[in-house]
């Protein structure tokens, strides 16, 4: 990934304090950092988040498109990820620089949306289907990517409205689409089984989550686990060059379940607050 | 399960601006006709065309006599000798070190800077050379003085005193280097049971207090030992102080540092990353600062 | 034909055309007791292991489980290309390809998303074991063809690009196995086959997270009792992983058995082949 420069003093200092349960920054083990999020910022997607975690600076667009559904998957609708890891987050992206990263991030959120149902996103079966095409821009690395990015979607898809379009027979074979004559005659995905991602990241014999940047530096692996609904673990994977005892391993996946868990509730509730506030609120995007 | 997860949305944003007393100053930005007349001379960030004086850089004028400059608000530290730097190693060289002190050219510290074990007035002989890496490698973390400025406007360093030289555990912060008030002394061993480092180039460097006798300004780091948890506590709490500072752009020197500290310890330690109590302790501190320069 | 590298290349035009089948579709959407080709859930299907069968290679593997069919090479280190820093730990460069007939659809020559994914476990799961400080600014390149893909063939890929490394002398702490369990409510199938694979990943999940269902993959080192990587995908409840864990360690310490006697046989018959040659 991207690599800094770090002296054995300030390595030692961070496992020390990882191991009393004291941060650099003052968090325990299991604390994130505050995040901000800010939902639907870009007027031409069908839904848009922007999430700031620290230095971590996510923003997501979603947009909504009619394709032809998959002939061994016909009543089911597509989703797509994409991640771009531009050049203005680290000069190290410049390039070909970001794509293995942005490769890795991409299909990991394609495994872990496989719980999402996507029937809803079916208009004709067999003909006619909503692709949703999830853009991801990293525009800041700060630490913990994949936690930050997987909120930014899962925000983006809570966000996304997909107007409302009939499909009908005309002939007996064709089909006519149909958009309702109200444009702002939407719905909306449901996400609460969407999962969001837990990083768990191993520094000495402990586990921390929300790894800053010089954390990440101090560790040898992570172990990256999707969390859905209720907890339930719908993707693991593990980044970084070391390995993990067995012990270790069930241990960081159950403490992910509750944590991811939380996290999920968290964003719920992050996310119901501000839909309450109407559409008449105030949009802040890059202003500050 | 303990765990503590924050989202905050972009409604509820602080504004981490605080009211100052002090005038806005006029603010110039590049092409911008600063002076009229052509007797003056011409400092940095300024450029001379068709007998006026233009503005090179976005920021305030600095009239020192008849030398006019602008001054960057916000721009990669420039040197002066004398000045204490924090830098880091970013690579050996024949005889030298490249130090990264967030100035726009890499420093340099020189093998004949330095101090080695065995007395100063020793000469470098190959050996030395060949041990360089034993000092200092890449990553390392240094305290040092400016000696000298290139030509190029590169640093050279020097840690010919025992105040200075390789650093051990702690934290680095970095911040704006103009955020860093220049004052008599730029190590303080605060009250409060840490010491700390202003490097002028926005690097500041937080450690536990170590008594004088171990001091040997040399290069050595201690691994085993290890920090306790009062005296981290006590660490990352400056540390998230002075990022609220930084984040309200208060300047930072030991007063002012100290101030923040008093405030925060009516948050706990992880409230310290909110941007609101971020905001309180920076209004605190600096209307204390004020109160006392009333005063 | 210029590619656009930096996303997904879409699917290719054609279809296979067993997905218009009916029966195709009505494929088994649960798994039973009885598999279908008679094993029972915690038997592996028979492994074929050999090394050393590509001579232009420094070394090479070829593992079988009945129809799943991997090849794997390794070529003597070189310098990292395009690299100017000095990095202390050697590299491994992983490429996992399917050949274009290994599979149900036709692959592509360029490598998608699927192979780029699986190159990058793959590397995960070796990384650990390679002592990679002992080549500095090299890297080893491993390549992994799939000629027949009948299910578990990450799996297959990590044991066999281990026998690989393994045969050309590359300097490892320890062996590295890996092993699939396919999960399906309460059926736990170790080593699923391609249809197995395809019944525990059809959605929707018919299994909620208590009994779970998906694939998980674990490649392991036996003597540091370590796990070098972890890919699961599906549905499950985090209080049965222990269970799982359990499970797939226990297979994999058979399979590190079998990589041991392929890796000692060999070097029994190089060793009599000297002593032969000495003699005449």
């Amino acid at each position: 990934m991207y690599s800094i420069l770090f002296s054995d003093a300030e390595k030692t200092y961070i496992w020390d304090g990882v191991e009393l349960n004291l941060r650099n920054d003052g968090r325990k083990r299991n604390d994130y950092r505050p995040m901000e999020l800010e939902t639907d910022v870009v007027t031409h997607a069908s839904g848009s988040a922007r999430l700031r975690l620290a230095n971590t600076d996510i923003l997501v667009g979603v947009k909504a498109e009619i394709d032809v559904p998959y002939p061994e998957a016909p009543n089911v609708g597509k989703i797509e990820f994409f991640v771009d890891c531009s050049a203005n987050a680290t000069p190290a992206f410049e390039g070909r620089g970001g794509e293995d990263l942005a490769n890795e991030i991409s299909s990991a959120l394609l495994k872990a949306y496989d719980v999402l149902p996507l029937n809803n996103l079916c208009i004709v079966p067999g003909f006619s289907c909503w692709k949703l095409y999830v853009d991801i821009l990293i525009l800041e690395c700060g630490g913990n990517l994949y936690d930050s990015v997987s909120l930014a979607v899962k925000s983006a898809l809570y966000n996304t409205r997909i107007p409302n379009v009939k499909g009908t027979y005309i002939d007996g074979t064709n089909v006519d689409l149909q958009l309702s004559d109200d444009l702002f005659e939407c719905w909306k995905l449901d996400v609460s089984k969407a999962p969001c991602f837990v990083t768990l990241c191993k520094i000495g014999e402990y586990l921390v989550v929300d790894p800053t940047v010089e954390e990440e530096a101090c560790s040898t692996a992570s172990i990256v686990v999707s969390v859905g609904e209720n907890g339930s673990i719908t993707g693991i994977f593990k980044i970084g060059e070391g390995s993990f005892h067995q012990n270790a391993i069930c241990d960081a996946i159950k403490l992910a379940g509750t944590i991811g868990n939380e996290l999920n509730k968290t964003l719920k509730l992050a996310l119901e607050k501000e839909e309450n506030l109407g559409i008449r609120r105030e949009r802040y995007g890059f202003l500050k | 399960m303990d765990q503590s997860i924050c989202i905050n949305l972009a409604v509820e944003r602080v504004n981490t601006s605080v009211p100052t007393r002090e005038q806005p100053c006029k603010l110039f930005t590049p092409g911008e006709i600063i002076f009229l007349q052509s007797d003056f001379m011409r400092g940095h960030g300024t450029y001379p065309e068709d007998d006026v004086l233009k503005a090179s850089v976005a920021g305030v004028v600095e009239q020192i006599g008849k030398l006019i400059s602008v001054k960057p608000l916000k721009n990669r530290y420039n040197g002066e000798v004398g000045d204490v730097v924090v830098g880091r190693i970013i690579e050996v060289t024949q005889k030298r070190w490249k130090v990264d002190t967030n100035s726009r050219l890499d420093s340099i510290l020189l093998l004949s800077s330095v101090n080695l074990p065995g007395g100063e007035l020793r000469r470098r002989s190959v050996e030395d050379e060949q041990m360089m890496r034993k000092y200092l490698i890449e990553g390392d973390l240094v305290s040092a003085e400016v000696q000298s400025i290139f030509a190029d406007g590169s640093l050279s360093l020097h840690t010919r005193s025992f105040t200075y030289g390789k650093l051990s555990q702690g934290i680095l912060v970095k911040v704006y280097p103009a955020l860093v008030k220049r004052s008599k002394t730029h190590f303080h061993n605060l009250p409060c049971g840490a010491s700390i480092i202003l490097g002028k180039n926005g690097f500041i460097w937080i450690s536990p207090t170590v008594s004088d006798a171990n001091s040997s300004g040399g290069f050595t780091q201690n691994l085993d030992q290890k920090v306790l948890k009062g005296d981290r506590e006590v660490i990352a709490r400056l540390r998230n102080c002075i990022l609220a500072l930084a984040a309200s752009k208060i300047p930072l020197y030991s007063t002012s540092i100290l101030y923040a500290y008093e405030e925060s310890e009516k948050y706990q330690l992880a409230e310290l990353l909110n941007p609101e109590s971020m905001l309180d302790i920076a209004i605190l501190t600096q209307q204390k600062i004020q109160m006392m320069e009333d005063f | 034909m210029p590619v656009d590298s930096f996303r997904v290349t879409a699917p290719f035009n054609t279809t296979d055309y067993r997905v218009y089948s009916k029966k195709q579709n009505e494929l088994p959407k649960t798994v039973q007791k009885e598999r279908h080709d008679g094993r029972q859930s915690n038997e592996h299907r028979p492994i074929v292991m050999k090394i050393g069968i590509l001579s232009q290679a420094k070394g090479s593997a070829y593992v079988e489980y009945q129809n799943t069919k991997v090849i794997c090479s390794v070529f003597d280190p070189r310098e990292i290309p395009n690299k100017s820093e000095y990095s202390v730990n050697g590299g491994l460069y992983c490429e996992f390809k399917f050949a274009s007939f290994s599979t149900q659809k036709r692959r592509g020559f360029i490598r998608d998303a699927e192979e780029r994914e699986y190159s990058v476990h793959l590397r995960r799961a070796l990384e650990p074991a390679v002592i990679r400080h002992q080549f500095s600014n090299f890297q080893v390149d491993i390549y992994v063809l799939v000629l027949e893909n009948d299910g578990s063939c990450l799996a297959a890929a990590i044991s066999c690009a281990n026998l690989a490394l393994a045969n050309a002398c590359v300097p490892m702490h320890d062996l590295v196995t890996a092993v699939s369990l396919g999960l399906f409510g309460e059926h736990e199938i170790i080593d699923p086959t391609y249809s197995e694979e395809r019944s525990c990943l059809s959605k929707p999940y018919v299994n909620q997270a208590e009994q779970g269902q998906g694939i998980i993959t674990v490649s392991y080192m036996k003597i540091f009792q370590q796990i070098t990587e972890i890919v699961h995908c599906g549905i499950m409840h985090s209080s049965s992983i222990n269970h799982y864990i359990e499970k797939l360690i226990a297979e994999n310490e058979k399979i590190y058995n079998l990589c041991r006697q392929c890796l000692v046989g060999n070097i029994l018959v190089h060793l009599r082949e000297k002593k032969e040659t000495e003699a005449a």
